[in-house]
């Protein structure tokens, strides 16, 4: 970065700088009796002294880019800066790709600031090129698989270049990294919905990808979420899918009781009752049942939400023999 | 840090804790520079969800308003547009510009949002505020998608801007500068397919733009285009998020401030009373730190004031003793609330 930031020993500050003396420094006026006031260094208040004066007399020149970069090293978060900056970038007709490389630079020491992730977009949006925005949103993934900035300007990126031919491949060894990354998962999500489309094909290919790593790790919301989720895109809904319900009934005999699952066979008998299409597996009783599991059992934190959904199933319960009754009415009628 | 002794509220603590924020800080929080008055909402906020506005002198109170009122951006005396006006979040850039460059003077939208929050947790009566200006300035944030920016010069657009835009129309009584149904529209595209809500659509689904989306649909009462499917669906997010205390997204660590994140997304749904208070409850106070007040995201962390007061404010959701209760969707108290709707009624008469 800046060659003055990590020797201060070397900083000569703006008000002792020949080639600067034609400026007068504008102190900033916090009033007469400022609150939550910042002991700000020396180096800080000289360098906003002047960036004010600049401002102020709206100056574009080489050395007030020069001025912005001080600035910023200081505050990166501070976006009437880069904002100049931008104007700075136009005005001078400054090579924007030693921009980009500078850029990057900031990102990789604060990856979690919005205005410099904002200043990135700007810029490939001027260039029109986003051949550096994988490789840069990758590294900054690298290093936090979970940052929301990068992930946010990488589906930006790809979105609005057409970036997703090789998406498949980097969310996978993310995924295989972690299947408890969520944002992987997510992005996996935005991927087949933007690209490849929820196809019959594509949906028991997902279907597939999905039970193998929920067999990998059965205690992962990630992955139950986006099952749920590509259920979402199947005609025949959550309860429908004879590979998805035999292979949670297979977890279930075989002694699973991750909470997960144990919720999801809970939706799938929501789904069931509410097509009016329950079978021995999947309807109220074994709803109330699991929803008792859950409070008492393998999911206590969450006792009261597992007890308010078993009072619904209880309803349908109800109802469910309410209807039986009317039935054997009838019968009796005839 | 022994939790063992950590389960009681350091209450005179906080309130130093707080107190010192308002008056200094150290240099360490240089990159806070143009944000100074979140800083300052955390601190008051903080002190009247302790029940301790009082500890803020009259004398401080009104350095702290007339502190504020000095960031108010006015409309251009020339023209007369507005578009500009709002808070700033200090006085880096509190300084006369030439036309040409003017837009660098301008408002933002959470320092508008955190700024009144601040004003009306002191009592004031917001006489002072040019209430059509900074309508008109929200209304130049809007962008077609429907969410807003946060300044006029050159910044993001996301969730968080749309919660703040929200939340000084409520204030000021005054929608015409908030595009209700396209600022839904947002929010409903913003809906993941795990039914948490993001930054923007097709994002991770995340606590804290997830509150943010709900308090707007709270706020503007569109909370009824929600499906059945999407509520019980939000539900289910929100409850899974519990671990001990709260985190953000599925498969991350706890976090205080989605004690009060995710706590009052439930609030509005009218669903906290599915969590687990007890454990949640024990997290926040094992991130207190008893010496020198304040809480940590994390135990045995630096504590902050902004999860010092969220950490307090999720406390207060579950009914904490000692603390005032909240107005979940503004995040101010309710003695404040109280305060904007006299002044509410004292607009329309
Ligand atoms: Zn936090």
């Amino acid at each position: 970065m800046s060659d003055c930031g990590d020797s201060d020993v070397l900083w000569i500050p703006y008000k002792e700088r020949p080639e600067w003396s034609d400026v007068t420094p504008v102190p900033e006026d916090d009033g007469p009796n400022p609150v939550v006031v910042i002991a700000h260094s020396e180096k800080f208040e000289d360098v906003y002294d002047y960036f004010r004066a600049v401002l102020q007399s709206n100056e574009k020149s080489e050395r007030v880019l020069h001025l912005t970069k001080d600035a910023l090293e200081l505050n990166p978060a501070n976006y009437t800066v880069w904002q100049y900056r931008r104007d700075l970038l136009k005005h001078l007709n400054t090579d924007l790709r030693t921009e980009l490389d500078y850029v990057e630079a900031v990102i990789k020491n604060s990856p979690k600031n919005y205005q410099v992730w904002h200043h990135r977009r700007v810029l490939v949006e001027w260039l029109q090129d986003p051949t550096m925005e994988l490789e840069l949103t990758g590294d900054a993934l690298l290093q936090d698989p979970k940052n929301y900035h990068a992930w946010q300007h990488r589906q930006w990126a790809i979105k609005t270049f057409g970036l997703y031919e090789k998406e498949l491949d980097f969310v996978d060894n993310l995924i295989t990294d972690d299947v408890r990354n969520n944002s992987a998962w997510n992005q996996r999500y935005f991927v087949v919905n933007n690209n490849l489309g929820w196809s019959d094909l594509i949906c028991q290919q997902e279907v597939c990808y999905t039970l193998e790593k929920i067999n990998f790790v059965k205690n992962n919301e990630s992955a139950w979420n986006y099952l749920r989720g590509l259920l979402i895109h199947d005609k025949r809904g959550l309860s429908g899918n004879a590979v998805i319900t035999s292979f949670c009934e297979e977890l279930y005999k075989n002694k699973c009781r991750s909470p997960f699952l144990l919720a999801f066979i809970i939706d799938v008998c929501e789904d069931a009752i509410k097509k009016k299409d329950t079978n021995c597996f999947h309807n109220a009783d074994r709803a109330v049942e699991l929803c008792q599991a859950l409070a008492t059992r393998y999911d206590k934190i969450r006792s009261k939400y597992w007890n308010y959904l078993c009072e619904r199933y209880k309803k349908y319960q109800s109802e469910q023999l309410s209807n039986d009754n009317k039935t054997n009415d009838l019968i009796i009628d005839e | 840090m022994n939790n063992e002794g950590n389960k009681d509220m350091a209450h005179r603590q906080h309130v130093k804790y707080f107190m010192r924020f308002l008056n200094i800080l150290p240099s360490s929080l240089s990159s806070h520079d143009t944000t100074r008055v979140t800083i300052a909402y955390f601190s008051v906020a903080g002190l009247d969800v302790l029940g301790s506005i009082s500890a803020i002198s009259l004398d401080l109170r009104s350095r702290i308003i007339e502190w504020l009122y000095r960031l108010q951006v006015h409309p251009d005396k020339e023209t007369g547009d507005m578009s500009l006006c709002g808070f700033q979040g200090s006085s880096t850039i509190n300084i006369r510009l030439d036309p040409d460059n003017n837009q660098f003077r301008c408002g933002h939208l959470a320092m508008t949002y955190t700024g009144l929050c601040i004003l009306l947790a002191l009592g004031d009566d917001l006489s002072r505020i040019n209430r059509t200006a900074l309508i008109q300035g929200v209304k130049a944030l809007q962008t077609d998608e429907g969410n807003f920016s946060a300044t006029l010069s050159g910044c993001e657009s996301d969730m968080r801007f749309v919660y703040c835009a929200a939340c000084i129309s409520y204030i000021l009584n005054d929608w015409s500068g908030f595009d209700i149904e396209k600022a839904t529209d947002y929010v409903i595209k913003s809906i993941g397919y795990d039914y948490g809500i993001a930054q923007c659509p097709e994002l991770e689904s995340h606590g804290g733009t997830t509150f943010c989306a709900l308090a707007t649909l709270a706020l503007t009462d569109q909370l009824d285009k929600l499906s059945e499917a999407q509520i019980d669906g939000l539900k289910r997010w929100l409850v899974y998020r519990q671990i001990d205390g709260f985190q953000g997204r599925p498969n991350k660590p706890v976090d205080t401030c989605y004690s009060f994140w995710v706590g009052a997304s439930l609030k509005i749904l009218n669903a906290l009373q599915l969590t687990n208070y007890g454990s949640n409850r024990r997290y926040v106070y094992e991130t207190q730190d008893m010496v020198v007040g304040g809480f940590s995201k994390w135990p045995d962390t630096c504590t902050d004031p902004m999860h010092t007061y969220l950490g307090l404010s999720g406390l207060s959701l579950i009914g904490e003793s000692g603390l005032l209760e909240i107005e979940p969707r503004l995040n101010i108290t309710k003695r404040a609330y109280e305060h904007l709707k006299c002044l509410h009624e004292q607009w329309v008469s």
